[in-house]
């Protein structure tokens, strides 16, 4: 079927609305129905992955109308592999998330799951489309829906979060779309090919360069790089578990692909490095970020608040590598866009299931979690190893990527930021593990302290499931580095 | 922190000065927006979808696929509404008004249950006695903006207007009457059930018109696959914009009056304005 690059985006939307239908005749038809949605859109995404592998970039006009005047979508080898990863996240969320959601929102589930479906679609339209201003409506949607599930979380603090969100994240829309307005101007054009191509020859123009630096600020703040990241980690820890497991991972991952979208398609490499000054810049800023990020995590007291400021030390790595100016730091970036969701998802799976049955995690409250959770916490310790970045997982080997192209650009302090981050995260998780790992000193015992004993109180059967499956994926992906960098990225990048 | 946004707004203020300095004539007939793609649009359109009005056809047709994002988008606005607003709990004290002899009941406790006859009025705590005037004026207006409406959005391919704008004339009839009556009224002629209903009916449609071109053979949202199914496969591009924006205005008008009464009631549907 030559539909597949459409339905990917376009069964999510269907299965929210029929659930937006089935919420007022059968509440308990929305989740099957949003399973279903999401099922589709994983099939449909393995098959463009596999098509766009064996047979090249895939273009799909909407409407049918030829591109500069339609909307088309162009998914090649990097789309193609975001796509899959955004819609398998999607997926095995949904269905660890059946239990977290009926016990956090209990009176709004059937909502929750229409509003799940429309952030769905919109990340998954952002990563397929192929036309500037197609992203811009889409981006909204993700936004939106995103504003509504941080102020659906925590009650009283939840809607202040959402607040500063909204605030900051409509600030980065607009500079994102005033930056197409720009390009515009200059073009004629939205569409992405078209647009590249009649930006050759204006490269001198300062329409294009304030275009450029709109977009990217723009794209800065919604992927919450560092000096625009303070929205970030109030807005992740409180919104509800069943949410922040997929917007951590996904949200700023599926934003900084927009960013080296625009970098390698519609500006084009040559035009921003034509200056090293601003890509110089740029990665110190990143360096910056990094840093800041990794002392700013080992500042919180909050599992969840922790994890928050780690996304905004991941960011640096990403942004960092994307503007190295050279394949090896491209290819770190586009490879931890891959390991970086995967073991963020892991991570926010395991604090989840913690989340389900500890209902806060607090540091201190963590006590004795190894003898009460002992599978979750196992999927804690890989996705912590992969973040830290200890060998056979994932997370070592785009770091090892990142730390050649900083050494071939003679960044050494984007690589001693790299590593020092690395060593702070050890610290960081080995003081978690230390508090999970004994249990808890009884008080009534007097001045005899004994143990008491641990009751094994595991999470539920789907969400270990989920947990243990993409925590297992880690080192499978680690392993396999090679095959996703030779197949996928290098003859991106070429 | 003040001297910092002072300097990040003059930043900023640089940065769309220096942009300007390049910037094309105003008006310039060639520049580059007025000659790349609207040429195209102005010479093919009628031929291509026999419609013609050109913003119509490059709304629902050509860029068809942003519109029913934005559709999607309004969809998602009135749901964000509803899913923070509603708040299913009674309200804590409530009043009855005894019609006949305008006495008013005062039931302070609001879980317990109270069964009144049709001679007593649930109402408002401030209560304002009904302008004659006001209801009377809006009662006879009202059928014709919703009529308008209706023109407004049929009327779309031909001139100016379309779902959205048909849609919020016709959501805005509805908030009319919310405010020259009371918000009771309102919800009482249109459950919760049918604007929530609506809405995602509204937004499926436009979906659903795109969705089954594919399986007829042709592209995502490509009308003319839907000819066989159409009585006037000439204009079937035409009629297919017609669909969608019927879907449009039904959305509109749904989420229109579901982000009112949310509002305006704090989520409880019972009292506001």
């Amino acid at each position: 079927m030559d539909n597949y690059p459409v339905l990917i985006v376009v069964a999510p939307l269907l299965a929210a609305l029929f659930s937006g239908l089935a919420v007022w005749i059968e509440e308990r038809l929305s989740y099957p129905i949003a399973l279903t949605g999401l099922a589709i859109s994983v099939f449909s995404a393995f098959n463009v992955l596999l098509q766009v592998i064996t047979s090249g970039p895939i273009q799909y006009r909407m409407a049918g109308w030829a591109p500069p005047m339609g909307i088309e979508y162009r998914i090649d080898l990097l789309n193609a592999m975001v796509l899959l990863l955004v819609s398998s996240i999607g997926f095995l969320n949904l269905v660890a998330s059946y239990k977290s959601v009926k016990q956090e929102i209990y009176d709004r589930a059937p909502s929750f799951y229409i509003v799940y479906l429309l952030f769905m679609t919109g990340l998954l339209g952002v990563t397929a489309t192929g036309d500037l201003f197609n992203l811009y409506v889409l981006i909204e949607i993700t936004s939106l829906t995103s504003y509504a599930m941080v102020a659906l979380g925590d009650r009283d603090r939840g809607p202040l979060a959402s607040l500063n969100y909204v605030f900051i994240g409509v600030i980065g829309a607009s500079f994102y779309l005033l930056g197409v307005g720009y390009l515009y101007m200059q073009t004629g054009s939205l569409n992405m090919a078209d647009v590249a191509h009649i930006l050759q020859s204006h490269q001198e123009s300062s329409i294009v360069l304030t275009a450029f630096i709109l977009c990217i600020i723009g794209l800065w703040i919604k992927m919450a790089f560092f000096p625009m990241h303070v929205w970030l980690p109030n807005a992740y820890s409180y919104s509800p578990v069943a949410f922040a497991r997929v917007v951590a991972p996904l949200m700023t991952k599926v934003m900084v692909y927009v960013m080296i979208r625009l970098m390698i398609t519609v500006f084009g490499l040559d035009y921003i490095f034509k200056s090293p000054f601003l890509a110089d810049a740029v990665v110190w800023l990143a360096s910056i970020a990094i840093i800041f990020g990794a002392v700013m995590a080992l500042a919180q007291k909050n599992l969840k608040k922790m994890l928050a400021y780690i996304i905004v030390c991941e960011i640096g790595y990403m942004v960092g590598g994307a503007w190295m100016g050279n394949q090896l730091g491209m290819t770190g970036a586009i490879l931890h866009i891959l390991n970086d969701a995967l073991m963020t998802f892991a991570m926010f799976l395991a604090v989840g299931n913690i989340v389900y049955k500890l209902k806060d995690v607090e540091l201190f409250n963590l006590t004795g979690l190894f003898g009460k959770m002992p599978w979750t916490m196992a999927g804690f310790v890989l996705a912590a190893f992969s973040i830290i970045g200890v060998p056979p997982t994932c997370g070592f080997f785009s770091k090892w990527y990142l730390i050649l192209g900083a050494f071939e650009k003679g960044a050494y302090h984007f690589a001693a930021a790299l590593v020092i981050s690395s060593l702070i995260c050890a610290v960081l998780f080995f003081r978690v593990f230390e508090i999970c790992f004994f249990p808890p000193i009884s008080e009534d015992s007097g001045h005899k302290k004994s143990h008491s004993p641990v009751v094994m109180a595991e999470a539920p059967v789907s969400m270990l499931i989920v947990s243990g499956l993409v925590s297992l994926s880690l080192i499978v992906v680690g392993l396999y580095s090679g095959t996703i960098v030779n197949t996928i990225i290098i003859p991106f990048l070429k | 922190m003040k001297f910092l946004g002072v300097i990040i707004v003059c930043l900023t203020g640089g940065l769309l000065l220096y942009g300007t300095t390049d910037f094309p004539d105003w008006g310039d007939p060639s520049s580059p927006a007025s000659t790349h793609l609207s040429d195209y649009y102005i010479e093919k359109t009628i031929e291509d979808t026999k419609v013609p009005n050109i913003v119509t056809s490059v709304l629902a047709d050509y860029r068809g696929f942003d519109t029913m994002f934005e559709t999607a988008v309004i969809f998602t606005a009135g749901l964000a509404c509803f899913i923070l607003l509603r708040d299913f709990r009674g309200k804590k004290e409530r009043f009855y008004r005894h019609k006949p002899t305008g006495v008013v009941l005062h039931v302070k406790d609001g879980k317990k249950t109270l069964t009144v006859g049709k001679e007593f009025e649930h109402m408002d705590k401030d209560w304002v006695p009904s302008d004659l005037i006001i209801k009377t004026v809006c009662r006879i207006l009202i059928p014709f903006i919703q009529i308008y409406a209706m023109y407004v959005v049929a009327h779309g391919d031909f001139s100016p207007g379309g779902g959205f704008q048909g849609g919020v004339i016709f959501g805005s009839s509805l908030i009319l009457l919310a405010i020259s009556y009371d918000l009771k009224t309102l919800v009482n002629r249109i459950k919760e059930k049918v604007l929530g209903i609506f809405a995602a009916l509204g937004v499926l449609i436009f979906v659903g018109i795109a969705a089954i071109c594919m399986p007829m053979g042709g592209n995502f949202l490509d009308y003319t696959a839907l000819a066989p199914l159409v009585w006037d496969p000439h204009h079937v591009r035409a009629l297919g914009m017609l669909g969608v924006e019927i879907g449009v205005g039904f959305a509109v008008m749904a989420v229109m009056a579901i982000i009112y009464i949310n509002i305006v009631s704090e989520g409880r549907h019972d009292e506001g304005l």
